[in-house]
């Protein structure tokens, strides 16, 4: 849980104490990381309220050194959210752990840290400045300027220089609502992977919907870094819903403060009332279990009695709590912020259906892409989120990392010495994990503890981006193979027969027959482009034939298939082969033609659908696609018809590589060592987890 | 003596020519364009008992279109049998280094580094059995200098013969040997020395230069600057064979000296075609070998991995293969 809180009995002169005590968990315990801290408290509670206020929103962070002041710098921030009402000015800057959410379970982004009174009492112990806010809410004529400190001897909001007055931006014009603070403190900015261009940059991916800015300047104003990462959605994260604790998720801390808080006289209705899935069955149950009447006070409960029922939660079956609470970033959006980060040339994500750990509901979220301009011969880059705040600290202590660690990457092209530790390669792999309660391994809240049913579902993830990764390398050699010959046969030959005529003042040979004997092989290209405006995905494929004799195949392919999501202008007239999977019957091809398969999807949005694979039915290979499996075909025909089968993207996926791995198994003889082990696991775990009595707690992490 | 094929216009025009047919043959028949030419590798160097020297032996490579890049080779091939074809009926030279560039204009037939134009150039010469002299390609390499008491005459860019001795009409950077050194262009006169003394480093020639050497061992003074050109190699052929000079390789002793001395006695593996016009069979090594420094308890060196890999692959370079060398390196 947070810090022991400073509550009323606290000494009164005790405020600094606990700051100084605690400063290593609050994030104020180095001078490097003070200004993270500062940075990451400013920017989270502005996306909190812009989140909340549904505004779109802008955030723009400038640091500047303070002129003949070593380590002292001066933090701006920016918003344009809904901005604070006067009154609630001084709670919201002057009290410590006056958060608006405490109590509450959902998974926002607060209950991280001390929040922004932090930041104030930081600079006010370090520099003795009180930090200047700025606040113009809509429904005002003129914004609030005020300068706010603590007293530290009543946790109270020291309040100077008020003044009502315009709030205008850098071309003079109002600025409707924001907040702005500008804080003085003792800090050091420093680069690298733990600074605030990474923490913003981090900030950035997972939050594509925000524009996000920053400057840090020098003591002469001079700009020494920059960056600015604009949104690249208007869609903002859906709105989180709170919902009641679980039981099997619950902690003694926050159950003890429960049962104080209850409204209820009696145990059985404070069950019923205050935790999800606890019908009043299930609560007579609990009480019996704990040998607790159901009448009992439950302001009165005795420690072990509380431990009793706590012991009693985990041996009832309960439904698992609703999972409708999370936010995922999802996949599409992902790839868009990773986009705005990162210049790549492949990116695939994937977002897991919820589940439950422990009584608490959670999803995770995976990401990998591969660089244009990483570096090949250092470990891949790891982006660590929880509930959408980046992790910067304590990497190998995570079980985000260590779930890394645990695939063999070397099955899917990267380079991974001894399968062991963080691979290497120009690839970077983002994880987010949604929950309502994310259990860390310490209070400075800077790894996730392990947990079994988490690192399961990561890892699920995890493979599934590494076959897309695996596939799409695939993809690669052969399409730059196929480009090659191509440019060989279209390009260098003919210019070789034209030279060759001319020097020697002969005919120019026909050349029909020289390419199928060079290529002696059937080609498949294709070609995604967008058209933005009739906003859909056009696919050309083109199929040649150079070999010496007439080919005829059919064409199957895979696409994005789901309502709103439709084929169009099929010049082809092809049909629905199975779930996710269309046909096209080709007339036969002659030697040495082409022919071009066209047609558009709707209802997709830009770079979601930018690879396919395309499969044959047909005599001799076909170089850039797979010979169709029948036996997997008929199967999945059998139960869609059954009605059995609701095919996920994920699990086609893996139904079509365990089908086809023994025909790629022979196509890729040259790729790497060990043979392709199926990873199609048990998709049974989570309903297991639904219907459960759980042992212990999610990691443990008392 | 070995003289140096003459080679008409007309010859060379058709030796190119029939690199092309070979293509344009194949392409008629249907089948995929080639060019066959000997392995260039130290793998296809043998022994000519009758010569004295190392040539390429009898394997033998075919360059087809099967891949991108030997279709390139093709290509660039035909580029530059268009480009001598031009040079030869214009009247004109120019420098490997200008085909180079000059190939930027030949699209996909275009180079992606000299060194690829210059190979290209040497298997041209080797496939038509022509020199590059024929094909009006200088290379750009700065012909080595010579110093001592001998007497050359050289046809100067006005047409002119012009006579010059290696000690009295030169300063003391010496004679500056040109790329062309066949008779047409340069005639050896006469000389008053011993012997030769081919030297690989800039500095040992220069003390020796300064010390007098040249007089007081009545020796002419060549310098090789590290692996020696080819001008360099022939005109220590011609000194050795028309003045009936010995000559002596002067070496630092490290791994790259015996190929160097390699090159100048038995022939070098890029220029094994023309082994018999450049290599001088009796050229002795002098300096230190691996042995004195043992014998004498010399200061040394310790090997860098790439001296390593140098004497590695010296080990199966078949110029290396008697027992001698074979316990040296
Ligand atoms: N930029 C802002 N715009 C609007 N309201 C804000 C802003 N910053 C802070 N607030 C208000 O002030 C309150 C206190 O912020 P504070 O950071 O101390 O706590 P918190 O964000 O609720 O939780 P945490 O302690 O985890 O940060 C917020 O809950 C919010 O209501
Ligand atoms: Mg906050």
């Amino acid at each position: 849980m947070a810090a022991s809180e400073p509550g009323p009995r606290m000494q009164q002169a005790s405020i600094s104490e606990f700051f100084e005590k605690n400063k290593h968990f609050l994030g104020f315990d180095s001078l490097t990381r003070s200004i993270i801290t500062a940075v990451k408290e400013a920017v989270d509670n502005s996306l909190d309220a812009c989140e909340e206020a549904r505004i779109p929103p802008v955030i723009n962070i400038e640091i500047r050194r303070v002129q003949g002041r070593k380590d002292e710098l001066i933090l701006t921030a920016q918003d344009n959210g809904p901005g604070i009402p006067y009154a609630s000015i001084d709670k919201a800057f002057g009290r410590l752990l006056f958060g608006s959410r405490f109590h509450t379970i959902s998974q926002t982004r607060g209950q991280q840290g001390i929040g922004i009174t932090g930041v104030v009492l930081y600079s006010q112990l370090t520099t003795g400045k009180h930090t200047h806010i700025i606040s113009k809410v809509a429904e005002e004529g003129v914004a609030v300027h005020v300068d706010i400190g603590i007293d530290t001897k009543r946790n109270r909001a020291l309040k100077s220089n008020h003044r009502r007055d315009v709030w205008l931006d850098e071309h003079g014009i109002d600025i409707p609502h924001g907040v702005m603070i500008e804080a003085r403190m003792k800090a050091r900015y420093q680069k690298g992977s733990k600074s605030v261009h990474q923490y913003l940059r981090m900030t950035s991916i997972v939050n594509p919907h925000a524009a996000i800015s920053f400057r840090m300047l020098d003591e002469d104003g001079r700009v020494i870094e920059q960056a600015s990462w604009p949104a690249v959605t208007e869609k903002l994260p859906a709105p989180v819903k709170e919902i009641q604790p679980h039981p099997h998720g619950v902690e003694i801390g926050t159950l003890q403060r429960m049962l104080r808080d209850s409204e209820q006289r009696r145990l059985s209705a404070f069950l019923q009332k205050n935790f999800s899935r606890v019908p009043s069955a299930r609560a007579q149950q609990i009480c019996e279990i704990a040998e607790i009447s159901d009448k009992a006070s439950p302001k009165r409960l005795k420690g072990e009695q509380v431990r009793a029922l706590q012991a009693a939660f985990k041996r009832v079956k309960l439904m698992a709590p609703p999972t409708d609470c999370l936010s995922p970033i999802e996949d599409l959006l992902i790839k868009k912020g990773l986009a705005k980060a990162i210049d790549s040339k492949f990116v695939t994500t994937i977002t897991r259906d919820p589940c439950v750990a422990n009584g608490n509901p959670f999803q995770v979220e995976v990401g990998l892409l591969s660089g244009t301009d990483m570096p090949s011969d250092s470990p891949i880059e790891v982006l660590r989120f929880a509930n959408r705040v980046p992790l910067m600290y304590q990497q190998g202590g995570c079980l985000l990392t260590k779930v890394i660690e645990s695939v063999d990457w070397r099955r899917y092209g990267l380079e991974h010495p001894g399968g062991r530790g963080i691979p290497k390669g120009p690839v970077a792999i983002l994880i987010h994990l949604a929950s309502t309660h994310v259990q860390f391994t310490s209070e400075a809240k800077e790894a996730v503890s392990e947990n079994e049913v988490v690192f399961d579902e990561l890892r699920r993830a995890l493979l599934e981006v590494g076959r897309s990764l695996k596939s799409h390398k695939r993809k690669s050699t052969q399409r730059a193979k196929a480009r090659e010959k191509f440019e060989l046969i279209n390009d260098i030959l003919p210019e070789i027969a034209a030279k060759a005529s001319q020097i020697l003042g002969r005919e120019v040979p026909e050349l029909t027959p020289v390419i199928t004997k060079i290529m002696k092989a059937v080609f498949i290209e294709d070609e995604f482009t967008w058209d933005a405006d009739e906003k859909r995905t056009q696919v050309n494929l083109v199929l040649f034939n150079y070999t010496a004799r007439p080919r005829s195949y059919t064409l199957l392919a895979k696409w994005p298939e789901r309502d709103g999501v439709e084929i169009v202008d099929d010049s082809h007239e092809g049909r629905r082969e199975v779930y996710g999977l269309r046909k096209w019957k080709l007339d036969t091809l002659e030697s040495g033609e082409s022919v071009t398969l066209r047609f558009a999807i709707t209802g997709l949005e830009k770079d979601e659908w930018t690879e396919t694979e395309v499969f044959f039915r047909g005599a001799g290979d076909i170089i850039g696609a797979t010979r169709l499996d029948e036996k997997m075909l008929d199967q999945m025909r059998r139960e869609e018809e059954a009605g059995l089968l609701q095919i996920t993207e994920p699990e086609f996926e893996e139904a079509i590589e365990a089908f086809t791995g023994v025909a790629e198994r022979a196509q890729e003889a040259d790729e790497v060592g060990a043979p392709e082990e199926l990873d199609v696991e048990d998709e049974d775990d989570e309903e297991a987890v639904r219907q459960t009595t759980l042992e212990d707690g999610w990691g443990g992490g008392e | 003596m070995t003289e140096r094929r003459e080679h008409s216009r007309e010859a060379v025009i058709e030796a190119l020519h029939g690199v092309a047919a070979e293509m344009h043959d194949r392409m008629s028949k249907g089948e995929s364009p080639t060019m066959s030419l000997p392995v260039r590798t130290k793998k296809n160097i043998q022994f000519d008992k009758r010569l004295g020297v190392y040539k390429y032996g009898r394997k033998r490579t075919v360059r087809d279109a099967s891949s991108l890049g030997s279709a390139r080779q093709l290509l660039r091939a035909l580029h530059i049998i268009e480009f001598i074809e031009e040079m030869i009926e214009s009247g004109k030279s120019s420098t490997l280094r200008e085909m180079y560039y000059i190939s930027e204009g030949w699209g996909n037939g275009k180079f992606g580094s000299q060194n690829e134009s210059n190979n290209l150039a040497e298997d041209l010469e080797i496939v038509t059995r022509c020199l590059r002299e024929d094909f009006r390609l200088r290379p750009e390499e700065d012909g080595s200098r010579i110093i001592g008491n001998m007497t050359f005459n050289e046809l100067n860019r006005r047409g002119e013969w012009m006579r010059i001795n290696a000690r009295d009409d030169v300063g003391d950077s010496g004679y500056g040997v040109p790329y062309n050194v066949e008779a047409e262009k340069i005639e050896l006169v006469e000389h008053d020395v011993d012997f030769i003394m081919a030297i690989e480093t800039g500095g040992m020639f220069d003390r020796l230069v300064e010390n007098g050497f040249d007089e007081d061992f009545r020796a002419g003074l060549i310098h090789l600057k590290g692996q020696p050109a080819r001008s360099t190699r022939r005109i220590i052929k011609r000194m050795n064979e028309e003045w009936n000079l010995p000559v002596v390789v002067f070496l630092d002793g490290d791994p790259w000296s015996f190929r160097i001395y390699a090159s100048i006695a038995y022939g070098a593996i890029k220029t094994a075609h023309i082994s018999e016009y450049l290599a001088t069979p009796s050229a002795d090594y002098l300096g230190i070998t691996a042995d004195d420094i043992g014998a004498y308890d010399l200061p040394s060196d310790d090997l860098s991995p790439k001296d390593i890999e140098a004497l590695k692959a010296e080990l199966t370079d078949p110029r290396f293969s008697d027992g001698r060398w074979q316990q040296w390196i």
